[in-house]
């Protein structure tokens, strides 16, 4: 702000983030605003000017903070705005419903040594709906500062707010705070390092008993500043004498002197807040002790996935199989007024015929994400990643590492680079690996196909028993892995679980749409492009079916390994061309069996050519085999060759091992 | 040496008690207090926020075409911090 704030009192609003701190500010200043940044620094800082009984003061909006550490900038920067002695007042805005971690606030505020505060006790409201009761002379007495209840929303209380800054700046209001007392070892520290300050110039700036705790807690930036004045040697002895009070303690300072300093907050509050009425138990705490139970969670969990894809295959079938005949009739009308035979195989054959047999199954692929939004929206998906965390744990997996598998239901590639989140070298490679064994939405097409063909009857069940296949696969290769490949250690996390809500359907909608959008992408580009190199492969030297193809002559190479699973050379090429991208497998099918198009005449010839099972064990090893390239790419660009390599030959030999193993033992069952 | 509750906060974490509400439960206090805890403790730098997707995937070359952008995770997850596990 301009020069004219020069002279004005200095009123700093302090407190923790979401507490209405912003609310007061614009209600003490109105429209007399400013913005800008604190200077060196990218974080927001907003002036305005209060005008009460014809006086002006300059309201400062300090960064909204849980502790006065020296960890974040936001910190940093209130924490040497209130100790530069910049404020005449400060206004702690506390919220009434979260009275602990707020006091832990003002705590660190009054430890500072700073007079001048006043408490705006907001939504105070919100705290009597759940039963509290405050009585504020008391907590005025016991913390020794003036405490206004407010609620900022409505504006109850900012006159009396008004009022009392205006006197505590022009010093009628004199507070003498209260501040936190802590263990004899502890106490007797601050005092020791205390008496070695006080014969520095520092005496006359800073809270010497503030800065003995700091030290103590061994901030960085108070290490700096007192070496300055001390030297090395007496800083050397300071840090010494700490290390022996650490050692009493057999862990570090900060903890137990945050410890200690909650432990006497909470023992204030019980002289000032009352809680009436039990605290009930919600309908959601109930649903909760089922949904993250150890048993009925992953019972649940299995439950509701099943009925996702009930939901998915009823509602997405029918139009995935009107969209198919739509893809039909396009070819059937196209066929005849294209001359040269070679040009109709290629646009009708392979263009429409390949991408249509894909793009058939987007109405199953939005839906599936329809179904994902539902339960990311209800607040589902956080108590599926409390279950899953749960058992990835027990697989030697990071909990951190659930968003990477998350993410792998839609696509392996933004999977994969998300392992970046993880910063151990351990937990990133080892999710890395056996990301691509979670079954993409690509991979979902194919499954989609099979299960519908060859188990109507169960195919939500066929689908779901592949997924947890695969899931399955995926925890024992990191438990695999983790022994034998990669050592580490864990790191552990914890959610806050959010309550349930019913989901609001236009942010179903749009991120449904964002989700799916890329498959249409991928069908335009990938899938195209993969379309038109099986046509020519299935054409040339001579059209599929006299074994002269260059496809036939592929699939045959690779036949003799693929029969020991069951599968024939076209499943050989379909499975080689999936690598592109994994819905070029029924694409392949399609021109091989020169339907393309049509999924009904797909499936009918399919059938005629494979049993149940050889369907479900190519099933099973579509999703497990190589990744497809975008993939491989992705993990070589964040874990260099090796690890790409590893995951290609890992991944090929899984799926070769349970491909011939689901194989025969399905043979040896009589299925 | 007696834990106070925000290091009982953080044993748990470590066992692996991976919810709130959980740990809610097992210290006999509210969720609310739990929750403010896991702010203290996070300012403190003993847990870190985990963010979905990360600053490197500004720079990344996939970021147009990534679904990964997209995801909406309700509830917020903290990680517990290697470097100042019990210093």
């Amino acid at each position: 702000m301009g020069s004219f704030t020069q002279g004005l009192k200095v009123i700093a609003l302090a407190g923790n983030p979401n507490v209405g701190k912003t609310t007061i500010f614009n209600a003490l200043t109105g429209l007399r605003q400013h913005v800008g940044n604190w200077p060196g620094v990218t974080v927001e800082k907003k002036e305005g000017i209060m005008e009460y009984k014809g006086e002006e003061f300059l309201v400062v909006d300090l960064p909204g903070t849980y502790s006065l550490t020296a960890h974040a900038v936001d910190e940093l920067v209130a924490r040497n705005f209130i100790l530069e002695g910049n404020a005449d007042v400060i206004v702690d805005v506390v919220d009434a419903s979260c009275l602990m971690r707020n006091l832990f606030l003002t705590m660190e505020i009054l430890e500072m040594g700073v007079k001048n505060v006043v408490i705006a006790l907001n939504k105070i409201d919100i705290a009597k709906k759940k039963g509290a009761r405050f009585d504020i002379k008391k907590m005025e007495k016991v913390l020794g500062i003036p405490v206004i209840p407010t609620n900022a929303k409505s504006g109850q209380g900012l006159d009396e707010l008004r009022r009392v800054i205006k006197a505590a700046a022009e010093g009628k209001i004199v507070g003498n705070p209260i501040s936190p007392v802590y263990d004899e070892p502890i106490e007797r520290e601050i005092e020791h390092v205390s008496k070695v300050l006080e014969g520095t110039p520092l005496v006359e700036k800073y809270n010497v008993r503030w800065l003995a705790i700091k030290l103590l807690t061994r901030d960085q930036e108070v290490i700096k500043l007192i070496l300055r004045y001390l030297g090395q040697t007496k800083m050397d002895e300071i840090l010494q004498h700490i290390s022996e009070v650490e050692e009493y303690y057999k862990r570090s300072l900060d903890i137990v002197i945050a410890n200690q300093k909650y432990e006497f907050i909470d023992k204030l509050m019980h002289q000032f807040v009352t809680h009436f009425g039990e605290v009930r138990e919600t309908l959601s705490d109930q649903l909760d002790k089922i949904l993250t139970h150890p048993v009925y969670g992953i019972i649940s969990l299995l439950a509701v996935f099943y009925a996702l894809f009930k939901f998915v295959f009823t509602l997405g079938t029918p139009i995935q199989e009107w969209l198919g005949g739509v893809f039909d009739a396009l070819g059937s009308s196209i066929a005849p007024h294209i001359g040269d035979e070679m040009l109709r195989g290629l646009i009708v054959d392979g263009m429409i015929g390949g991408v249509g047999a894909v793009l058939s199954f987007f109405p199953l692929v939005f839906l599936l994400f329809i179904a994902m939004a539902i339960l990311e929206d209800s607040g589902y998906m956080a108590r599926a990643a409390t279950v899953m965390e749960r058992i990835m744990r027990k697989f030697g997996l990071p909990g951190k590492s659930f968003i990477p598998m998350v993410l792998a239901f839609g696509c392996n590639v933004p999977a994969v680079m998300a392992t970046r989140t993880l910063d151990n070298e351990r937990d990133r490679i080892l999710t890395m690996l056996i990301n691509p064994l979670v079954p993409c939405s690509a991979r979902m097409v194919v499954i989609t196909f099979l299960a519908g063909a060859f188990f109507s009857a169960h195919q939500a069940l066929v689908a779901v028993g592949i997924y947890a296949i695969s899931i399955l696969l995926a925890l024992l290769s990191a438990l695999f892995l983790g022994k034998f490949l990669i050592k580490g250690e864990e790191s552990p996390f914890v959610i806050e679980l959010p309550d349930y809500l019913v989901p609001a359907w236009k942010s179903v909608i749009i991120h449904s749409w964002e989700r799916s959008k890329e498959f249409l992408r991928k069908a335009g580009t990938v899938i195209l492009a993969g379309a038109i190199a099986i046509w020519y492969l299935s054409n040339y030297p001579a059209p599929i079916g006299g074994g002269l193809s260059y496809a036939e002559k592929l699939g045959e190479a690779v036949e003799p390994f693929t029969k020991l699973m069951g599968l024939d050379w076209r499943a050989a090429v379909s499975l080689i061309f999936g690598i592109i991208a994994k819905e070029n497998v029924i694409a392949t099918y399609g021109i091989i069996y020169g339907v393309g198009e049509s999924e009904v005449a797909l499936a009918t010839l399919m059938k005629n050519a494979m049993t149940p099972l050889q369907a479900f064990v190519l099933g099973l090893v579509t999703t497990l085999y190589l990744p497809c390239i975008a993939t491989i790419g992705a993990i070589r660009a964040e874990g260099g060759n090796k690890w790409a390599a590893v995951a290609v030959i890992y991944n090929l030999a899984l799926s070769s091992i349970v491909g011939i193993l689901v194989y025969n033992i399905g043979l040896l069952l009589g299925l | 040496m007696k834990m106070g509750k925000l290091e009982e906060t953080l044993r748990l974490i470590k066992e692996g008690v991976s919810n709130s509400k959980e740990i809610a439960r097992r210290m006999d206090i509210s969720v609310e207090e739990v929750e403010g805890i896991i702010k203290i403790l996070e300012s403190m730098g003993y847990i870190e926020k985990v963010e979905f997707g990360s600053p490197a995937c500004e720079s990344c070359p996939l970021k147009k075409i990534c679904p990964g952008s997209c995801i909406h995770f309700k509830g917020e997850i903290y990680q517990l911090r290697k470097s100042n596990e019990y210093k």
